[in-house]
């Protein structure tokens, strides 16, 4: 994929930016090594303090509670725009702000800019990820010269649609999407224009709390212009634009190596959606073929789905972005993410897929469940190659869950992404088990207090915790999948979206077992038993309306084998009563490398700790524990003979004998 | 009055007695901790002082190393894995990281293991009702396998407990009765905060805390009763004021990280000394530079701050930032070929290749032994003798094209230039413009790096206090005795509010009445945490008017918030509705502080070095030249107020060397501090 951040130097240039000379790097880069490094750490600190700032500032609840949010700094025009510094926040809308910020100000002019101006887009076509992502542009100038970009998206808690708040897969085009903003002016040399803001609050709901938070934006674009002049005045704006050359010929140094020890050769891996939201009648597949040759990759989407006909669909930016999210993760986590990491990576994509739709029937709202399932594909293609270096599966989905309802005392509510199975696992690596309860690899963001969720809703989150037997097993084991029961102490309607219940998200690696597949129930108002709590064993469930995931259809219990599955949008909308309770357990995270080699006294801490139960020891890792985990923790055992013979029968069972593990299995 | 600040390798003591500062550095003992604070005392003569104060890392050390007792830990049942959870998010550096575990999850290091966490079947919402009633005889049987799993503390976070408190002064009811007398936190008196992950992980600590100083403050209390010791024992908080040891065994979370607060403090206070109201505050020592701000003479205080990424604690704390800079931040070439220096350490040990212990790879500290700065026979008051010879080998070890002069140089200015960036970005991070603020250059190595700073940072001055070396322990003679209390509860700000706001400040300062010895001289000071009604983060510290609160007293109160909150975010919403969220009050017992004795003025023979001395790699080294320079070396104890002289320039102390660097400038203080400006700026 062209980035043209660096003009001067050839794609097939073989001289590595470390054996540069000094004549030669100034040549490059119009400075020295030691200011390159120095001017692209002060504008990785500028991204971050803008970020701080608005954190702390903002009003939506999914900016100040969830971090959705991010801000970059990209070159001027005759440089193409490179994007040199990423903040720590959404992984998502990083890979797409380099493109957001060049099609925007290409479309706009950049001689219609002039020093004050903030420039905004929300288009998915243009610019990535959903219409409720705005982008806000400011371009930097010094002497009357357009030299830079600071760049905020921020997601906003409504852009108008057919929904509130947006977050549904139910919406059939871009036309119920939400309001799309082209390229325009928010601001005009400092001064707000007054057009596009009644544009916007005439066709959103909530601009209470929006004007507010673009006002807070306007205050850190204001920061970052000023921190990047004051890094222009200091160093020159030679030896600037030549330092944001220099981040991202590193990145493309880094990917280049990384990509060149992945053996030639072609690899295919595919991810499934469960379904849109209009019936069950069509599964969506991620296809992807990734062909390998020399320093160079070329990820093909051929074989995918055809777009969704409702808004689950993803824009090729927003594949884009997973692609390169994908290969950093697997190849190399250190190396920084800027519009260089793509210079050795091609993507070819059909137009009108799943994963690149066309307006204005292919909506995009839920980009990122499509983009996860294109991460699991791309980790189940390379981990096959990777051995050791294989990385297991997430839970796939953010299980998004929306509610809104009344209060007793009249006042109107709505809870956004918030209570439903947005957090989970991580896989396990070779570094170790995988966390439980984190978020998605293409995302980094905060998690909101309990407290503060019922503080502001009529909601009490009863359960909030690990679920057992859910880590995928391995070596090292897959993170657990989390448990929410959520109790509604009003009338309410939900919208209920978990998108990968059918198939296994936490992919196993290097001989690790997958991450098993969750669900979502509702129950009716009584269900909680006296206590006020409902229990987590099997035979709870039967009481429950199964609202997604693969299930035993009399008792509702998970079960991937014989189950059948139940379609979240069967009811587009689900209304409850007062008093219903909503369970959600995600995927699990997918373990690395084989069961039987974890070491028994490991596998004795995961009984302990209530990971796993005694049953599963012996099933998925051969290891015999008696005692009564929750009563006797610290009186748990391992039967070491019958240990012995449960691994031994297996390997002998296997066609090719598994290595010993270290530990002897416990003798 | 004495201080000790006890530190991960050293334990640093100053005594003030008849306006006289003595000190006394003694090695750490990282089992006995508290002998060497006694050896120490000792040697300064503890038994004629009436006050102790007390300042140590090794509780932090204790959580960071995990060498931690076992404690259980009750939750509501459905909530035990808050612990495990915190709040989610991953640090920039890992951003693409799949390896990236959170360091205090049960995938890595927990501070509770998950089968010490139970659940108890309760229930409270979040306007205060119960929900579920407490089950007690649930609670007893969960308790019961605590305590046949031998636990020596118990740690108990309810959800809304911050609200309503019935359930866990209960269930520490139970502890007492099935466990004894182990120590026990509750949330909702340790941390009564909303947010139950910060206040969960507060009362861990905090149970922590009081079984590791329980035993310590026992020993060093008989020690010092056996030293002759009569006076007051204090330890220092997060924020270095001062509590009473009897009433910081209540609540010790709060004195988990107390050494760099005082730092922070003895430079507001010796800067109030000379005028200088406005102070970046840099302590450099082995293995990291801390960073404070000063603003018009006080520190700037965080309601909340992490031991580990997103290990947060929910104490007022002075805002420090630590970068992994000091003098023995490793030296070493990067990927794309670029000299890089940190934030790896070599530490105590094997420390700089120069100490002669294994360590081959260089560290700042052989960069400044290399280029003269640093004498290798006068090192650490001539306690350690360094060797030239290994760390040139350790630099030509480096896979690199550079010459021995250019790897020295660029390690230098690298180093440098880290800190100078974690200055700079403290600046920005607290709105602060460095050219209006004085740097202070402190710890160990601070005046050996942090001159040059001036150059690029650009602040007013560079200036190097008395005892640079122990300027932290200082600290804790410069700062007042001082209770707190404080209360969450969300209340918007309308006239109605005046009354249940009034009760709050009642309550809270009748409650630290009881704590100040009849007598004393007491002011309390009154602040709000507040948001405009839909924020969810809070401007803390609005100020609060004294008296009762009336409907008056409310609008004051919101015309503050406004103002301070335009003041520090640079926009305005007058017309949203003012929450205010946790309120806050302070008793501040004024005490008796340090005083620096003036250094006379120089009569008779003008200043002149002690010798010269000759620098390398600092100067021009284009063309294969060496950079040499030629340097004054003088002894600090020579030194007279009003002195002036030019860099390049070095001055030795028993503890510390100040690099003058070319084309900087030094004047001597009425207190024999060094000014460091560059030549040309205001003399």
């Amino acid at each position: 994929m062209t980035d043209t951040a660096s003009p001067t130097v050839l794609r097939s240039d073989p001289t590595r930016l470390r054996d540069l000379g000094e004549n030669e790097f100034r040549r490059r880069y119009d400075c020295d090594r030691f200011t390159a490094s120095v001017i692209t750490n002060r504008l990785r600190y500028a991204v971050e303090h803008m970020s701080t700032g608005f954190l702390r500032e903002a009003f939506s609840p999914i900016i100040r509670d969830w971090y959705d949010f991010a801000c970059t700094i990209s070159g001027p025009p005759e440089a193409g725009y490179p994007m040199a510094v990423v903040s720590n926040s959404l992984v998502v809308f990083l890979g797409t702000m380099a493109d957001a910020v060049r099609n925007s100000v290409e479309e706009y002019r950049p001689e219609n800019l002039a020093p004050g101006d903030i420039l905004i887009c929300n288009d998915p076509y243009r610019a990535g990820t959903h219409v409720n992502d705005v982008c806000f542009i400011q371009p930097v100038f010094v002497d009357e010269r357009l030299v830079s970009f600071v760049n905020l998206r921020a997601h906003q808690l409504d852009m108008g649609g057919t929904v509130p708040g947006g977050f549904s897969g139910t919406k059939t085009n871009v036309y119920e999407n939400g309001l799309v903003i082209p390229p325009m002016l928010l601001y005009r040399k400092g001064e707000p224009v007054r057009s596009t803001f009644s544009l916007i609050f005439d066709n959103s709901r909530f601009g209470g709390m929006l004007l507010p938070d673009f006002k807070s934006i306007h205050q850190q674009l204001q920061l970052g212009d000023r921190l990047v002049r004051q890094n222009i005045e200091r160093y020159g704006l030679p030896a600037y634009l030549g330092s944001l050359r220099y981040a991202c010929d590193t990145s493309a140094e880094c990917m280049r190596d990384a990509i060149a020890l992945i053996p030639d050769g072609d690899y295919v891996g595919t991810g499934l959606i469960d379904a849109d939201g209009l019936d069950d009648s069509v599964d969506y597949s991620v296809k992807v073929t990734l062909r390998k040759r020399g320093h160079d990759i070329e990820a093909d989407l051929s074989g995918t789905s055809e777009q969704a006909r409702t808004c689950i669909n993803a824009g090729t930016l927003d594949s884009k972005t997973a692609l390169g999210v994908a290969l950093t993760m697997l190849l190399d986590p250190d190396a920084p993410f800027t519009s260089g990491t793509w210079r050795n990576i091609d993507l070819v994509t059909p137009p009108g897929s799943l994963l690149s739709s066309l307006p204005p029937e292919g909506g995009i709202f839920l980009f990122w469940e499509s983009t996860g399932a294109l991460v699991s594909a791309i980790f189940a293609a390379l981990n096959p190659v990777l051995g050791a270096n294989a990385i297991a599966g997430d839970y796939g989905s953010t299980n998004t869950h929306n509610a809104h309802g009344v209060a007793a005392d009249g006042t109107p509510w709505a809870n956004i992404a918030q209570c439903g199975g947005e957090h989970g696992p991580w896989g396990a690596t070779k570094e170790g088990d995988g966390d439980s309860y984190t978020v998605l690899f293409t995302l980094n963001n905060l998690d909101p207090a309990t407290e503060a969720i019922e503080h502001d809703c009529p909601v009490v989150i009863l359960r909030k915790e690990h679920a057992i037997d859910t880590g995928g097993p391995g070596t090292h084991r897959g993170g657990a999948a989390n448990l929410k029961d959520t109790l509604w102490l009003t009338d309410a309607q939900h919208y209920s979206s978990p998108f990968r219940t059918k198939a296994p998200s936490g992919v196993g690696a290097n001989g690790g077992a997958p991450g098993p597949c969750g669900g979502v129930w509702v129950f009716p108002p009584g269900e909680a038993d006296r206590a006020g709590l409902i229990g987590t064993n099997d035979d709870v469930y039967a009481a429950a309306e199964p609202v997604a995931g693969v299930l035993d259809p009399d008792s509702h219990v998970l079960d991937p084998e014989h189950g059948k599955y139940h379609y979240f949008a069967r009811r587009p909308v689900w209304p409850t009563a007062a008093g219903a309770v909503f369970r959600y357990i995600t995927n699990g995270g997918g373990g690395w490398g084989p069961p039987s080699e974890r070491d028994p006294e490991r596998v004795l801490r995961d009984v302990r700790d209530e990971y796993i139960s005694i049953e599963a020891a012996a099933r998925d890792y051969g290891v015999v524990v008696n005692g009564d985990a929750h009563f006797d923790p610290e009186g748990l055992f391992i039967d070491e003979a019958a240990t012995r013979a449960l691994r031994a029968a297996r390997s002998g069972d296997a066609r090719v004998m598994a290595p010993r593990s270290a530990s002897g299995a416990g003798r | 009055m004495i201080a000790v600040d006890v530190g991960g390798t050293f334990t640093d003591v100053v005594a003030l007695r008849d306006g006289v500062i003595r000190t006394a550095k003694v090695s750490t003992d990282a089992t006995e901790v508290y002998q060497p604070v006694l050896d120490g005392a000792e040697e300064l003569g503890v038994a004629e002082s009436s006050v102790f104060n007390h300042a140590s890392t090794h509780g932090l050390n204790a959580v960071i190393t995990r060498k931690l007792p076992k404690i259980g830990f009750l939750a509501t049942e459905g909530h035990r894995d808050i612990l495990d959870m915190g709040r989610v998010w991953r640090p920039a550096h890992a951003i693409l990281d799949p390896h990236w575990r959170r360091s205090f999850g049960d995938a890595a290091s927990p501070l509770v293991p998950r089968y010490l966490r139970r659940g108890i079947r309760e229930r409270v919402m979040a306007d205060g009702n119960v929900l579920i009633e407490l089950d007690e005889t649930q609670a007893r049987e969960e308790l019961e396998v605590l305590r046949r799993c031998g636990v020596t503390g118990l740690a108990i976070c309810l959800i809304n407990a911050y609200v309503n408190r019935t359930h866990e002064e209960r269930l520490r009811g139970l502890v007492r009765e099935l466990l004894g007398d182990v120590p026990c936190s509750i949330s909702s008196e340790v941390s009564p905060l909303a947010k139950e992950y910060a206040r969960a992980s507060t009362t861990v600590i905090d149970t922590f805390m009081k079984l590791i100083y329980s035993d310590y403050t026992q020993k060093l209390e008989k020690g010092l009763a056996d030293l002759g010791f009569t006076g007051q024992l204090n330890f220092a908080d997060c924020a270095a004021t001062l509590v009473p040891s009897n009433r910081a065994m209540e609540q010790p979370f709060r004195i988990v990280f107390s050494g760099p607060a005082a730092g922070t403090v003895a430079c507001a206070h010796f800067g109030g000394m000379i005028g200088e109201q406005d102070l970046l505050c840099a302590d450099i020592g082995g293995t990291s530079c801390d960073i404070s701000v000063v603003t018009g003479g006080a520190p700037f205080v965080e309601t909340t701050f992490e031991l580990e990424h997103d290990l947060v604690v929910n104490a007022l704390a002075n805002d420090i930032s630590s970068i992994g800079a000091g003098g023995g931040s490793l030296v070493a070439v990067g990927t794309t070929g670029e000299i890089q220096v940190g934030p790896g350490s070599a530490g105590a040990d094997p420390g700089p290749a120069c100490y002669g212990r294994g360590g081959t790879q260089p560290t700042t500290t052989d960069t400044c032994l290399l280029t003269g700065i640093i004498d290798a026979d006068s090192f650490a008051g001539g306690k350690l003798t360094l060797d030239p010879v290994l760390s040139r080998e350790a630099f030509e070890s480096l896979d690199t094209e550079f010459s021995l002069a250019q790897r020295v140089r660029y390690a230098y200015e690298m180093a440098v230039n880290n800190i100078a960036e974690g200055v700079f970005n403290v600046a920005i991070k607290n709105g602060v413009d460095p050219r209006d603020y004085s740097l202070i250059a402190y710890g160990a190595a601070g005046p050996m790096l942090l001159p040059a700073v001036l150059d690029v940072v650009g602040v007013k001055q560079v200036i190097v206090p008395p005892y640079p070396g122990l300027f932290s322990a200082l600290g804790l003679l410069s700062t007042d005795q001082v209770f707190t209390a404080n209360r969450s509860a969300y209340t918007i700000l309308m006239p109605e509010a005046a009354p249940r706001i009034d009760a709050l400040f009642t309550e809270m300062e009748d409650q630290l009445r009881e704590l100040v010895p009849t007598g004393t001289e007491v002011s309390f000071e009154r602040t709000f945490d507040a948001h405009i009604l839909g924020q969810s983060w809070e401007t803390p510290f609005v100020p609060v008017p004294g008296g009762s609160i009336d409907a008056e007293a409310i609008s004051t109160m919101i015309a503050t918030f406004h103002d301070t909150y335009e003041n520090r975010s640079g926009n305005r919403f007058d017309a949203a509705p003012v929450e205010g969220v946790t309120f806050r009050t302070r008793a501040v017992l004024t005490t008796e502080k340090v005083r620096y004795a003036e250094v006379p003025r120089r009569d008779g023979a003008p200043l002149r070095p002690a010798r010269w001395a000759t620098l390398r790699y600092l100067g021009d080294i284009s063309d294969g030249g060496d950079g040499e320079q030629r340097a004054a070396v003088y002894d600090r104890g020579d030194l007279h107020a009003g002195d002036t002289f030019f860099g390049p320039a070095i001055v030795n102390e028993s503890l510390s060397t100040t690099h003058v660097g070319t084309g900087q400038h030094v004047t001597v203080g009425r207190f024999g501090e060094l000014i460091i400006r560059k030549k040309g700026g205001r003399p």
